[in-house]
């Protein structure tokens, strides 16, 4: 079981993986995001139909993204440098549990370039390529 | 132009969206980062991979890929020189 905490620097209300489901560092990391109704961003977007903004949807993947890392990311900055090809299909309430799925498609000089997908039930929502920085 | 020289404009051409240009238009000895093509380090991901992809070619690390992406000929020789015939 990966310790998420231990892994990711991000924290409430902004850490957006709950759980990871599989891992192969380098390779592809399957990861779970149980949207709440107490999630701040659903009281304002929007207050009488809540959805989940959809950069939220890639700040996702790219948290699920730093699973990827072999190592821990304390204290090493990892930033996003790019985002093509983003593609939102439907959108995410509260109450969904989403299946993040990253896959590394090759990294060079401290570049990574990931490829993305943001399902529920099955159903894709969302799908993106990441590039993401480490400094 | 050499077949394989083509075949390397082509693929930059292709793999960075450089729409409108041709092969023609790229410089064999122009520098392909910085005063040259001024491309950056997100291009210089996308052509290892490109690379490795349509050419079956590995830039192992920043060492190779400062050799190998002086210019565009810098490219091609290495790519000549590094490709299983």
């Amino acid at each position: 079981m990966t310790d998420i905490q231990a892994h990711l620097p991000h924290r409430y209300p902004f850490l957006l993986v709950d759980r990871v489901l599989e891992r192969e560092p380098g390779v592809r990391v399957v990861a779970e995001k149980l949207v709440t109704n107490s999630e701040p961003y659903l009281q304002g977007h929007f207050a009488e139909r809540p959805l989940v903004p959809g950069v939220l949807l890639l700040e996702m993947l790219a948290q699920a993204g730093g699973f990827l890392e072999a190592e821990p990311l304390h204290g090493a900055a990892i930033f996003l440098a790019g985002v093509q090809d983003a593609r939102f299909k439907a959108p995410a309430f509260p109450g969904d549990r989403l299946r993040l799925e990253v896959e590394a498609e090759g990294a060079f000089a401290g570049l990574m370039k990931v490829k993305g997908t943001v399902s529920c039930e099955g159903r894709s929502l969302c799908t993106a390529i990441l590039l993401v920085k480490r400094l | 132009m050499t077949d394989l020289k083509l075949r390397v404009k082509e693929m930059i051409i292709e793999r960075l969206k450089l729409e409108g240009m041709a092969p023609g238009q790229i410089e064999d000895q122009a520098p392909l980062f910085g005063d040259g093509l001024g491309l950056d380090s997100i291009d210089a991901l996308e052509l290892v991979l490109g690379i490795e992809q349509v050419f079956g070619v590995k830039i192992e690390d920043e060492a190779a890929g400062m050799k190998a992406f002086k210019s565009v000929q810098a490219l091609t020789d290495f790519i000549a020189e590094h490709r299983k015939a």
